[in-house]
């Protein structure tokens, strides 16, 4: 079946396309304009915008720490049908407490088609893909966590080759089934058994003498080594706290020429000026993202309102448990990297949160490459993925953020740049930083554009002068070509699939695990397998190979 | 195996299915309850309550809630049960029910550390089996007394009427603000929610000065795995009801007994695949069962459901990772399993009721 979507503006930055157009579908895929031939379906989609299907590359969506959150909040309730088409603005705004049918279907209906699950603990990784075989419509990925676990930190503690660092990350990834490899606080929840409450980049993890840096470094080489599309995903130490920006600078200068991802720097943009000696550093922190090109962020911005922050940083977790609004937690200081759960409101009227905020916009405006920087709210733990719109809007309207920051209190903007940037994004901006940028990041070749051959993952938006009713209501959106979208109401919900790497994996590591497991835990490492044979949907993964 | 009757006759596995279907058609509020099932059946039962507008509710709810209320109302502390395997050089053991609760917890977690047993049950250590394990109080009745005599103590606070001797409390309280890494393992099936938000505000404390997290044991039937299916699949725990479309959760609304005493369920599906367990309530209703062991129940529709893990691979929580694993089939058998059933349920419901 031919399928045409006709006369659309067609924003594609992949492809250098920013013109009036079609756009010919067949078979799930974006093809040639055919040369007669009939169309068997048509959509005049004349006076509306199309782009490529959004990509996420930092959501937490999935896993037992994000369905913690959801047990432990049974009071944000979203009393919303999503297929009755009723207005997702008019949730309570709750936050990352949806169900899995919800999670799919607010996104999709947002014109997103692929997310990642940015932090799947090794032991964990069944669950988390159970979870995500139930988020209709959109495809996933995962990141496994590495970098507090006793058997990397015991290969740098004994200084063993590089190889054998890259065959456990091999392993790992493999049988977590990962498109990538995330570090979260490195050595921090490791030096967190050992009661530290504080851990910097170039402290060392007690009983095991290896620094945050060296481990974040080992890696770095071996994602590099093994070829692995999407860089090392860090999370740097330090989250949260005031003058904290030296770590991530201090981060940045670490990653060298190799590529390097860091996760929602927005909460690493803290100095210590100020009368309240917490300030914005958000400008300093672009300059620095501008000049080191092998660096690419995301930024985790801030929005007010309830949320519930999940997190596998145990140690900032738990040192944040006393501020939980409503005050409640769960801290899990388990296996490896651990995790916490901690509810969290974020109030206008807070100059800490305002001072958040702020960084947040600075960053995406003052970082000038778009394909440099990703958009994240590091759902829920800034703001649910559902206040996207809104901050699109704030983006591509420098009077909607002027009449913001006259609500804001004076003080907390006074410690920040915001009010003296005048930046606007462009949809060509939009489209690269939500679209192209991420499918180039992730190694997604046939996503975020629409070129022939490309996946057809399609979002068209009717504009108007409220950008977040355009981003929040896509007018139409197709998945493999199928349409799943209309007037921002989800009318057909079928089941993507989870992509991931499959780096080569020796049988020595194999060995080499079984023993370990078997003398440490006294268990099979079987446990940790996924098997594609009860995720409960056929055919559940998809190989994303790795460069060449 | 893959037996089937109807109204105690034996039937073929298909007509059992379709007067299953019937049965729950024909009905203003089902109950699916029981839930004693793999991952797959979990997300099945899910599945045909969202598509009928039910409730579905565990056998063991009242104990998976008491856990999760602490978490909900208060905070916890919790660590898994590989990591104490590793890293615990302190096992505190509070109250009975442990051994019965995870048969493994001796061989898994007993060796190589200090272990201080409150108030266990007379079954557990009259045998003498565990040596290295020291017993304070010994009336399971006054543990919740015993665990705020330590709390308090451990704060530095003055007590009066304690049920054992101070000294001894106070010795306790020392040891534990020394250890490395304590373990606190409890089974919410023997204690009120009050003893355990006490427990888990003293584990809290604790972490002032060393590092000590708590060990919940899971209730039986995969009771653990099926909360967690139903907080992602639905947002809530269990004790949750789609009759209004979407789902809601109210632990006593949506209670499957009380709904079925009270006449407000007009018909259930019990299932218990791990062996016999009956339901609870005492009305008789239009009753399907999928169920490990068809004598133990009398229903209108009864289907026998192979053993998950046993009789066919299953994903399951595994009280010696806490996490989910697959478990695969020991004795692989010809055995329906819950969601195979289930799903034949729910096509023939949605051809009859195209949405
Ligand atoms: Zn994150």
């Amino acid at each position: 079946m031919l399928t045409r979507l006709a006369g659309g503006h067609v924003i594609d930055p992949a492809n250098r396309r920013d013109t009036i157009g079609d756009i010919f579908i067949r078979d799930g895929r974006i093809v040639d304009a055919p040369a007669g031939g009939t169309v068997d379906e048509s959509y005049d989609i004349s006076h509306k915008i199309v782009m490529a299907g959004a990509i996420d590359i930092h959501s937490h969506i999935a896993g037992s720490n994000e369905t913690m959150g959801r047990l432990v909040l049974p009071e944000h309730r979203s009393h919303r049908s999503l297929l009755d088409g009723s207005h997702p603005g008019h949730f309570p705004r709750p936050a990352g407490t949806w169900n899995t049918f919800e999670t799919g279907c607010t996104y999709a209906a947002m014109g997103f088609t692929t997310v990642v699950e940015p932090a799947v603990l090794p032991h964990q990784a069944l669950q988390a893909h159970l979870e995500l075989a139930d988020i209709p419509i959109i495809d996933k990925a995962t990141l496994t966590v590495l970098g507090n676990d006793d058997f990397l930190l015991n290969l740098l503690r004994r200084r063993e080759s590089s190889s054998a660092i890259r065959d456990y990350a091999a392993w790992t990834l493999s049988t977590s089934r990962g498109l990538g490899i995330k570090v979260i606080n490195a050595g921090g929840a490791a030096a967190f058994k050992d009661n530290l409450r504080v851990f910097s980049l170039d402290d060392e993890v007690p009983q095991y003498g290896v620094s945050s840096r060296a481990i974040v470094k080992a890696l770095q080489h071996a994602v590099h080594e093994l070829r692995l599309t999407h860089p090392l995903h860090v999370h740097c130490n330090n989250l949260g706290l005031a003058g904290n920006v030296e770590t991530a600078l201090a981060t940045i200068e670490a990653a060298e020429s190799l590529p390097l991802h860091l996760a929602h720097l927005q909460f690493y943009g803290y100095g210590k000026e100020g009368p309240r000696g917490f300030s914005s550093a958000g400008a300093r922190l672009a300059e620095a993202v501008n000049t080191a090109k092998s660096v690419t962020i995301d930024v985790g911005q801030v929005m007010f309102g309830q949320t519930v922050t999940i997190s596998c940083d145990v140690l900032r977790q738990f040192n944040a448990r006393n501020s939980a609004h409503p005050k409640k937690w769960v801290i899990c200081d388990g296996d490896s990297n651990g995790a916490g759960i901690v509810p969290y409101h974020y109030k206008a009227t807070d100059f800490f949160n305002v001072v958040q905020w702020a960084v947040g916009l600075e960053l995406f405006l003052l970082i000038n490459d778009p394909w440099r920087i990703f958009f994240t709210t590091d759902h829920p733990n800034g703001a649910p993925f559902t206040a996207y719109p809104d901050i699109l809007a704030l983006l591509m309207d420098r009077d909607l953020r002027a009449e913001w920051m006259s609500r804001l209190p004076k003080d907390a903007l006074e410690v920040t740049t915001l009010s003296s940037i005048a930046r606007e994004y462009s949809l060509v901006d939009i489209a690269t930083m939500t679209r192209a940028a991420p499918a180039k990041l992730l190694g997604l070749k046939d996503r975020g554009h629409l070129g022939v051959g490309a996946l057809a993952d399609i979002a068209v938006y009717s504009p108007g002068n409220d950008k977040a009713t355009m981003f929040r209501e896509a007018a139409l959106v197709f998945k493999n070509g199928q349409l799943v979208v209309r007037d921002g109401t989800v009318c057909h919900a079928p089941f993507g699939r989870t992509l991931r790497a499959d780096p080569d994996c020796e049988n020595g590591i194999k060995v080499r695990m079984r023993d370990y497991y078997e003398e440490r835990y006294a268990l099979s490492p079987e446990f940790m397998m996924v098997a594609d044979a009860v995720i409960g949907r056929p055919d559940p993964f998809e190989i994303v190979p790795c460069l060449n | 195996m893959g037996e089937a009757w109807i109204r105690g006759k034996s039937a073929p596995l298909d007509d059992a299915i379709a007067e299953a279907a019937n049965i729950v058609a024909g009905s203003r509020q089902p109950v699916i309850a029981g839930l004693g099932t793999d991952v797959a059946g979990a997300r099945a039962a899910i599945r045909l309550a969202r598509l009928v507008g039910g409730v579905v509710d565990h056998m063991h709810s009242d104990a998976l809630l008491r856990d999760l209320d602490v978490m909900r109302e208060a905070g916890m502390m919790v660590t898994m049960p590989t990591e104490a395997h590793v890293r615990a050089d302190f096992l505190l053991l509070v109250g009975p029910g442990l051994i019965e609760a995870w048969p493994a917890l001796p061989e898994r977690l007993f060796a190589k550390r200090r272990i201080v047993w409150l108030c266990p049950d007379a079954a557990a250590i009259s045998a003498s089996t565990y040596k290295n394990v020291a017993v304070v109080g010994d009336n399971p009745a006054e543990l919740p007394a015993i665990v705020a005599l330590v709390r308090a103590r451990c704060a530095g606070r003055p007590v009066a009427n304690a049920p054992i001797a101070l000294a001894t409390i106070d010795a306790f309280v020392a040891e534990l603000k020394r250890v490395r890494f304590g373990v606190a393992v409890w089974s919410a099936a023997r204690h009120d929610g009050l003893t355990i938000e006490m427990l888990c505000g003293l584990v809290n404390d604790l972490n002032a000065a060393t590092r000590f997290s708590g060990l919940p044991l899971a209730s039986a039937d995969n009771a653990a795995a099926v909360q967690q299916v139903a907080g992602w699949m639905t947002g809530y725990p269990l004790r949750t009801g789609f009759g209004r479309g979407v789902p809601e959760h109210d632990p006593w609304r949506f209670e499957a007994s009380r709904l079925v005493d009270s006449g407000e369920a007009d018909c259930a599906v019990w299932i218990s695949a791990y062996g016999a367990r009956p339901p609870a309530w005492k009305r008789d209703l239009p009753l399907v069962a999928l169920t490990g062991d068809p004598n133990t129940i009398r229903s209108h529709v009864t289907i026998t459901v192979g053993r998950p893990g046993l009789d066919h691979d299953a994903v399951e929580h595994l009280a010696t990772t806490g996490t989910l694993a697959t478990v695969s089939a020991r004795q692989p058998e010809a055995a329906a399993s819950v969601a195979s059933v289930l799903d034949k349920i729910i096509t023939k419901l949605s051809a009859a009721h195209p949405c």
